[in-house]
């Protein structure tokens, strides 16, 4: 076999339908000489060849003639052999070669679009979760400011009824009036109607539900020292109920659920039932945590109380050696970078501070 | 490449299988789970691929494996070597109603192009890859998918359809157009591609779908009659446990005649 030959199939009557193999060569006048080995066919000779793309996928170079009534096609296969054939065409189809080479490309072209297309309709549900979890923290807290208050205090009284079938809670009483009258002066200027409320629980904790429910334990109220380190614990509930971090955490796990269940497809109602209960028991991320502390701190410079209760209050508490920690420090841990940062800025504080006169009624026992 | 030279017989007309003769040293591939039987002396290899390329390296290996996952086919392939000192059988069962059809690959130029899922068996040496449908629209409404599978080599390799198996020869220039889902093979010299029915009439309430199928020559091609999809949906259709009528069982009492007649009006 010469180099100027390229090898490929040759189908025509005479010759078995599943075509013999043969080779050719191109004249300088773009017509096709084909050879057949064996013996038994004719070789033939095609003038003025159409050329087309054929065969599976348009990948073949099919270069067909008329001879009379007879059609003739010589099949160059996808590969090699047909690489050659493009190297060795005479200038005068070298432009219809092209114009099928680029055909045969832009159908490899299109496929592979096609192909990436479907590989990311079928990842969509994934990134689009994974874009979500991104930004979790911007989009709850979007959402979370334009929840207007009314039904801030509406998911208040839900939490409020969760909160009583599961403690008794005091609304009046000495405890309720000393809580109320140190909690009224944080909460100077509030849009909400402020609630307070005393559990009746041994628990050393107290949380801030949406729509100004403030709930303390009745173990807090023993464990304080003075209505300073009251205030303090006041302050920064209080500030994580302004700042809607308990909205924005049930906006984030509820937003979160909601997408794994609409990409999963099971959406059901307990997803958004669920989401009023937890409110309880949610935590905090650092971040909420630091802002309550600065907000709160904020809140007793505010109302001239002095900050020193709030720091005391959690060193006491990290400092008590006891059995199991109290269930504040499990919500709220005390690490000591952020009590470092409290007393840095109590620090630079300066009063003077109005005392708190209030009589928190364990002195009387 | 030394392919091995395989003689064999075809049994049974509408549940074929194939009984394969092994000369000593002789081997062939079958599918996962096709053999029927063997004689004694034949070995049985299982092999992480298609078994055409002995020495590959691990990831090759992976990508053959991977690729036959594609067209619907287990990740191993089962070499069966005859160890004996004489000629040994080994046979291949058909999966479901249809025939078996040999195909010669030297005499078709080395290369068949074949639905997925056909394969049944092969000499060993033919190397089992994929074909992907890269016409969109032939991809989505050819009936076949856009997973093809490839068969090359210069072995006698064995496949499988459904129903009654059609060879036919197209001439240059010569067009078929097949209801789709019945192409089962075709040289890769033929033009696979999808035709509009026509008429919307004849789209809507021609009962042929959307779209034929077309095979332009030159070539061979197989078609069946019966895709197992087809023969599938009518069985579960008529199965009883799948809300099915057993409108022809010919109980004289209840649901049989009585189901039949009333049935018939709701048709």
């Amino acid at each position: 076999m010469t180099d100027s030959l390229f090898r490929g199939r040759l189908f025509g009557p005479g010759i078995p339908g599943v075509g013999i193999a043969a080779e050719a060569a191109w004249e300088l006048t773009g017509g096709v000489r084909i050879t057949v080995p064996d013996a038994e066919h004719r070789s033939q000779y095609a003038a003025h060849p159409t050329l087309t793309g054929g065969g599976f996928n348009a990948e073949g170079l099919r270069i067909s003639w008329q001879d009379g009534e007879a059609n003739w096609v010589f099949m160059v296969d996808a590969g090699e052999e047909q690489v050659r054939c493009k190297a060795l065409a005479p200038p005068l189809v070298c432009g219809r070669l092209d114009g099928i080479t680029q055909a045969q490309n832009r159908l490899e072209r299109r496929f592979k679009t096609g192909g990436a297309l479907l590989v990311f309709i079928m990842l969509l549900p994934l990134l689009l979760i994974a874009l979500f979890l991104v930004n979790r923290g911007s989009i709850a807290a979007w959402v979370v400011q334009r929840i207007p208050v009314a039904h801030e205090a509406r998911l208040g009284d839900l939490v409020l009824a969760q909160t009583r079938l599961q403690m008794k809670l005091v609304e009046n009483g000495p405890d309720v009036a000393a809580i109320r009258t140190i909690g009224s002066k944080l909460t100077a200027g509030s849009v909400h109607r402020y609630r307070w409320f005393v559990a009746e629980r041994p628990d050393v904790n107290a949380f801030a539900a949406p729509g100004g429910v403030v709930v303390v334990f009745r173990g807090l109220l023993n464990a304080v020292g003075s209505p300073e380190e009251l205030a303090g614990v006041l302050a920064h509930e209080v500030a994580h109920g302004e700042l809607r971090h308990s909205l924005q955490g049930m906006v984030k796990s509820l937003g979160l659920r909601a997408a794994v269940s609409i990409a999963f497809g099971d959406i059901s109602d307990t997803v958004f039932t669920d989401a009023a209960t937890r409110l309880t028991e949610l935590r905090f991320s650092r971040d909420a945590e630091r802002e309550a502390d600065a907000n709160g701190l904020q809140r007793l410079v505010a109302a001239r109380i002095s900050p020193e209760g709030m720091v005391r209050f959690y060193e006491r508490l990290a400092s008590e050696k006891r059995a199991s920690p109290p269930a504040l420090l499990s919500t709220h841990p005390a690490s000591g970078e952020r009590l470092e940062w409290l007393r840095r800025e109590t620090e630079r504080l300066s009063g003077p501070w109005q005392p708190l006169l209030v009589d928190l009624g364990k002195n009387k026992h | 490449m030394a392919m091995d030279v395989i003689d064999y017989e075809i049994f049974g007309s509408e549940m074929q299988f194939v009984e394969v003769e092994l000369d000593p040293g002789e081997a062939a591939i079958g599918e996962a789970g096709v053999m029927m039987y063997m004689q004694d002396g034949i070995q049985m290899d299982t092999v992480f691929g298609d078994g055409s390329q002995q020495s590959s390296g691990f990831m090759g290996k992976l990508l053959g494996a991977g690729k036959r996952l594609l067209t619907g086919e287990s990740l191993f392939t089962t070499v069966f070597h005859n160890e004996g000192s004489g000629k040994r059988r080994v046979a291949f069962a058909a999966p479901y109603p249809g025939k078996i059809v040999p195909v010669q690959l030297t005499d078709i130029g080395g290369t068949l192009i074949c639905q997925k899922d056909s394969f049944l068996c092969a000499a060993k040496g033919v190397s089992l890859g994929i074909a992907f449908q890269k016409k969109i629209g032939t991809g989505l409404f050819g009936g076949e998918g856009f997973i093809m599978q490839k068969l090359d080599g210069d072995g006698m390799v064995f496949i499988h359809a459904g129903g009654t198996l059609r060879e036919l020869t197209l001439a240059p220039g010569e067009t078929l157009r097949v209801d789709t889902g019945c192409v089962v093979a075709f040289q890769p010299s033929v033009d696979f591609d999808i035709q509009f029915v026509g008429k919307i009439k004849s789209a809507i309430f021609g009962g042929e779908g959307l779209f034929f199928a077309t095979l332009s020559g030159p070539g061979k091609v197989w078609l069946q009659s019966l895709p197992l999809s087809r023969l599938a949906n009518r069985i579960v259709m008529s199965a009883p446990a799948a809300g099915g009528r057993s409108t022809d069982q010919g109980s004289l009492l209840g649901a049989g005649v009585l189901g039949g007649i009333l049935g018939s009006s709701n048709d």
